[in-house]
């Protein structure tokens, strides 16, 4: 016990009071948390009111947590109907079990089962959060909350994983005319504002397709933030290229093994597993971005929350929603950027 | 048979087909679109900014009024677009470096609370943040007659910063000249001072004259030019204020927004930065006697520089480019006032869009033409 005192007080001497300024700048920072942390505890707690429905029972100085209650199910579903949710809650599940299945690291075959879901589950997913063939039809206007935020990233992410690859090969390529094409590309997706492509997907592609076709309206913002995300994907990708040695082309050459069967077998397998981190980053990039969708009135979870705020039901619950939403988001891209981390580790450690 | 194997042969063919794959995939693209728009009857070209625009802007730098064209109504949105990311960029500066420095001190409590800002900040779309400063701190702040009075001559309130204007600007002008001449002049003294130490070895105290050349004259200046000016500073009148000049809530919203988030991105850069100076440097520079100021000017600095400056190069563009977010909060920036207002005159979007479009793309490029030429320039010095 002794030991553990004298531990803690050496530890104060070294890192917090080594010298009269570095007390200084201790004592400082304590006073600056008491002052944050002490309005912050209160509203969000102490004077909090928990229990209740209606508007009428938050009558605390503090937050008013009965309204993300009340609101819980907008905020998952958005305006998707009350008696088709469990098609969403199914989808949760499924990928849920799937990715248990394939946590289980002596399961045989895990690589074709994972391509094989991984073939299966995206138009699936699509045909139940749509409906047809016998499901009732909901259409996209009335998905919102956090399963369109979770729809969007991972429907943007299916195209711009492979897209991105293609072009980082050709940026890699050895021939000019189609590493020029994949620069121009790249360097143009990645020098615009991505509210600004957002905007160009909804107004450009109903033009550009043949008179008569109709492109959804959820369908071009993913076309939009896919492109972007395609591009800067294709950086992280490159990275993962470039860290190839050469004698690995040279020997697969020396195999009789021709460019595509030298990409596919033996530069990408490995190239891939590097870049893998980046490429979560970049995908946590893609979640964040998700919520400009709301610019066109698409309603994700930021954009619930906030369309919830001018309900005349609830005034004034500003700071509720928006905690309520940047907590989730928070909390998804922290979990993502802890698991980029320890990619990076273990690929450190190989 | 051969002439199929050759590889000269097979590389033009894969480079010419795909070329035309693509254009042919645009030109097709452009036929649907031409088409579509003469079904629709949507004018073409660019005649339509020359026409009066009609719009009020809520926040104004250049004599832009209701009557003016499209075209000024476009530039009037540039300049408000650089505008807020000029100021957020040095404000983001400010406090990413403040930060990340924070981040490496000896002291735990201060590493651990800059480590919990830019974990927090880093994790949250930009977007959350210009709404979240725009509709929960802006709008919540008091009002004109409670504002939060700064040093007695700006004012925040939650119909924005109300900051003092100066009447005149002749006494700028001369202070910015004067600058020019001593920064100049400054330039002229470390050639002078590097030839003679080249062919002399005798050294000079550059970084004295720099000192007072590049940072004393140009603060006197100003001061001067600040104390001699007469300004118009806001007084409360009735309900708001008179006199000075508002930055309306959405800027200061969309500046507090941009900069608060980048800072935590450059944070990191300066971080990882100054954590990219070999420990052995350090140690070299030491064993060679020179003191703390000198191993952190001559040592460090250029070196951590060296790294940092690519990324943050992306870290200001970045800050341009989610500069356009003040359309979220109608902040009237050149999204907001072109691919909004003018497209909603107009209808012309194709034409508005790629104006847009290069618009962005000139600017990003500008910059990081701007920003190689720095990174070149100190890649030469640290040789």
């Amino acid at each position: 016990m002794t030991t553990r005192v004298t531990s803690v007080l050496r530890f104060a001497r070294r890192r917090l009071f080594a010298t009269p300024l570095d007390a200084a700048i201790t004592l400082a920072c304590c006073w600056a948390m008491a002052r944050l942390i002490e309005p912050l505890a209160r509203w969000l707690v102490i004077d909090a009111t928990f229990r209740g429905t209606t508007r009428a029972d938050c009558t605390g100085a503090g937050a008013c947590w009965v309204f993300i209650r009340a609101r819980l199910g907008q905020f998952i579903y958005g305006f998707y109907p009350a008696d088709q949710r469990w098609r969403v809650d199914l989808v949760a599940a499924l990928l849920i079990a799937c990715a248990a299945l394939l946590a289980i690291k002596p399961l045989p075959r895990r690589g074709t089962l994972a391509a094989g879901l991984a073939a299966i589950l995206p138009p699936l997913v699509l045909f139940l959060f749509y409906g047809g063939f016998g499901l009732p039809v909901v259409e996209t206007r009335d998905w919102g909350g956090l399963m369109l935020t979770l729809f969007i990233a991972i429907y943007a992410g299916l195209v711009a994983v492979p897209l991105g690859i293609l072009l980082a090969l050709g940026r890699q390529s050895r021939l000019p005319a189609i590493r020029t094409l994949a620069v121009m590309f790249i360097e143009f997706w990645r020098g615009v504002p991505i509210i600004a492509v957002i905007f160009l997907a909804s107004l450009i592609l109903p033009l550009i397709v043949p008179s008569g076709i109709g492109v959804d309206r959820l369908a071009r913002a993913v076309i939009g933030l896919a492109l972007v995300i395609a591009a800067y994907m294709s950086e992280a990708v490159r990275g993962g290229l470039q860290a190839i040695p050469k004698g690995q082309h040279e020997a697969a050459t020396a195999l009789g093994l021709r460019y595509p069967a030298t990409t596919v077998l033996i530069v990408l397998p490995q190239a891939l597993r590097i870049a893998l981190p980046a490429m979560t980053n970049e995908f946590i990039a893609l979640l964040k971005n998700t919520s400009l969708v709301l610019i066109v009135s698409i309603l994700d979870l930021l954009g619930v929350a906030q369309a919830a705020l001018a309900d005349p039901a609830w005034v004034g619950m500003t700071l509720e929603a928006y905690v309520f939403a940047g907590t989730i988001y928070w909390l998804l891209c922290f979990a993502l950027s802890r698991a980029s981390l320890r990619l990076e580790r273990r690929a450190a450690l190989r | 048979m051969s002439i199929l194997n050759n590889r000269r042969v097979r590389d033009v063919f894969w480079q010419v087909a795909v070329w035309a794959a693509v254009v042919g995939l645009l030109a097709y693209f452009v036929r649907n679109a031409s088409d579509n728009m003469a079904k629709a009857g949507i004018a073409s070209g660019f005649e339509f900014l020359g026409r009066t625009s009609g719009i009020e802007l809520p926040f104004l730098l250049t004599g832009y009024t209701a009557q003016s064209s499209i075209l000024d109504l476009l530039w009037a949105g540039v300049v408000n677009t650089m505008t807020v990311a000029l100021v957020a960029v040095v404000a983001a500066t400010l406090l990413g470096f403040a930060l990340g420095i924070a981040r490496l001190s000896h002291n735990w409590l201060l590493a651990s609370l800059a480590g919990a800002y830019v974990e927090v900040v880093r994790n949250i779309p930009v977007l959350f943040f210009v709404l979240f400063w725009y509709f929960a701190v802006i709008a919540a702040l008091p009002g004109p007659r409670e504002a939060i009075d700064i040093f007695a001559i700006a004012f925040l309130s939650n119909r924005g910063l109300t900051v003092p204007t100066p009447q005149a600007i002749g006494a700028f002008a001369a202070a910015a000249l004067a600058s020019a001449i001593s920064i100049a002049a400054q330039i002229a003294i470390a050639a002078w001072a590097r030839r003679r130490r080249d062919r002399s070895g005798r050294g000079f105290p550059l970084w004295t004259s720099g000192a007072v050349l590049i940072a004393g004259v140009p603060l006197v200046a100003f001061a001067a030019a600040i104390a001699t000016t007469p300004w118009d500073i806001p007084v409360l009148r009735g309900f708001n204020y008179r006199g000075g000049f508002v930055l309306i809530p959405e800027f200061v919203a969309l500046v507090a927004a941009l900069a608060t988030y980048a800072a935590a991105f450059i944070a990191e850069i300066v971080r990882g930065g100054i954590l990219a100076v070999p420990k052995g440097q350090l140690e070299a520079a030491r064993a060679l006697g020179l003191g703390s100021g000198q191993v952190l000017r001559l040592v460090v600095i250029p070196q951590a520089l060296r790294v940092m400056v690519p990324p943050l190069t992306s870290q200001y563009l970045n800050v341009l480019k989610n500069s356009s977010l003040g359309a979220a909060i109608g902040f009237p920036e050149l999204m907001n006032v072109f691919v909004g207002s003018a497209l909603n005159i107009t209808g012309q979007a194709v034409e508005i869009i790629a104006i847009t479009l290069a618009i962005y793309l000139v600017i990003g490029l500008a910059v990081s033409a701007l920003m190689n030429w720095y990174n070149a320039k100190i890649a030469l010095v640290t040789q």
